[in-house]
């Protein structure tokens, strides 16, 4: 195999005519109706939640964590150009840091246990602890509302 | 010659790990662009991750952004999570005119990527003083505050008061760790914004001046283009764990 060194340039490799632009200029305006509709549609749902009881439910955390890795797919594959990478520079992009944010979960959520259950903040913040436990006395036990909230309930009372 | 749709031509496998030319067809710069941004990419996620184990940490008194971000410029009304729905908007936006100034460069049309390049510079700005006001009001907190216990040097010790706002140590909203990590992650991405604005700037000045038509290619525009795709990705995770959740 004989070595060849007239291939043009990487750079303008890239360059292109006309009609390919016109082609991904109308996929990048798709692309971006795509991600604004999902926007619009996570603010919709999140102005909801609070008034429908679904604030804090698993399935709206999924949700909002499955739209937002759709988005991110998006920049990087279309804004970002992955997509029409050689496939070795995908794998050798995206392999290794989702192997380490998988990871780096995993150990949070194995290894976080300790702390993991909600409540145990006495332990680590003592006076913050008796802070919060002043002002839900404040309002009534606070039943049924969060005391980190409270400002906003406190310019009914 | 930039009229020669090149971007097909197709460097036979074996040959490509000869030697001599990039098996990944693949500039220099462009390769330690994406390096770099994994890298990046790594700092945020583990700063995300921890944010995270806090958050689930203090859940009971971790306070709600609905509860928190509620003003909007020039609107008396209380409309949560509005203005950062429009920062979103500001950014993605300006992410688009980024990829078309890229698509522009790619067909040597100067005058594509000088528009597209200046409302990318303006996105940018608008969104680092969004950010600027946002921080604003939330240093500043509401009229009412809560009642938290401060440390009085003086004294020797804490005494149970009102308190306005947030900083570092003590806020109106919650724990002291919501404050922190907020002051920290957006303004880490917001570091990232600013210096991406300036980095866009000097490009585009370079754009008028018509380096990179000499240079046969606008290869530049997309390694910032890179960066600045970079920073509203970050920002579409940052706008989902700190406003949505």
């Amino acid at each position: 195999m004989e070595f060849q060194d007239n291939y043009p340039s990487y750079e303008t490799m890239y360059n292109h005519d006309d009609n390919y632009g016109k082609k991904a200029r109308r996929t990048l305006w798709n692309v971006f109706w795509v991600m604004l509709a999902i926007t619009v549609f996570e603010l919709v749902i999140g102005f909801m939640a609070p008034s429908k009881g679904w604030s804090g439910s698993t399935w709206l955390k999924v949700l909002f964590i499955g739209l937002t890795i759709a988005k991110a797919a998006a920049i990087v594959w279309w804004f970002m150009h992955l997509g029409h990478e050689v496939k070795f520079l995908k794998y050798i992009i995206l392999m290794p840091y989702i192997v380490f944010m998988l990871y780096t979960i995993f150990i949070i959520l194995t290894e976080g246990t300790y702390s993991g259950t909600s409540g145990k903040f006495t332990q680590s913040d003592p006076i913050f602890a008796k802070q919060q436990l002043e002002l839900k006395n404040k309002h009534h036990g606070g039943a049924g509302h969060e005391a980190g909230a409270a400002h906003g309930e406190e310019a009914h009372h | 010659m930039a009229h020669t749709a090149e971007h097909s031509l197709e460097i036979d496998t074996k040959e490509a790990w000869n030697g001599g030319v990039s098996p990944f067809k693949i500039s220099y710069g462009k390769m330690m662009m994406w390096f770099f941004l994994i890298s990046d990419a790594l700092t945020f996620g583990g700063l995300l991750v921890s944010y995270g184990f806090i958050r689930h940490k203090y859940a009971e008194v971790w306070p709600k952004a609905e509860n928190v971000f509620t003003h909007f410029p020039f609107v008396e009304q209380h409309l949560p999570l509005a203005y950062v729905g429009l920062m979103t908007f500001i950014l993605i936006m300006s992410s688009v005119t980024m990829v078309l100034a890229v698509e522009a460069g790619k067909r040597m049309d100067r005058r594509g990527v000088t528009i597209w390049m200046f409302w990318t510079i303006v996105g940018g700005l608008a969104f680092v003083l969004s950010q600027c006001w946002e921080w604003f009001h939330f240093i500043v907190g509401t009229e009412t505050g809560a009642m938290r216990n401060i440390w009085h040097p003086e004294l020797n010790k804490y005494v149970l008061e009102n308190w306005t706002g947030a900083n570092m140590r003590y806020n109106e909203y919650g724990v002291p760790q919501f404050a922190n990590y907020f002051f920290f992650i957006t303004g880490f991405h917001g570091t990232h914004v600013f210096s991406g604005v300036v980095i866009n700037f000097v490009i585009f000045l370079n754009v008028l001046r018509g380096t990179y038509e000499r240079r046969g290619h606008y290869e530049m525009i997309e390694k910032v283009g890179l960066y600045w795709h970079f920073v509203d990705l970050v920002w579409v995770f940052v706008f989902t764990f700190f406003y949505l959740l």
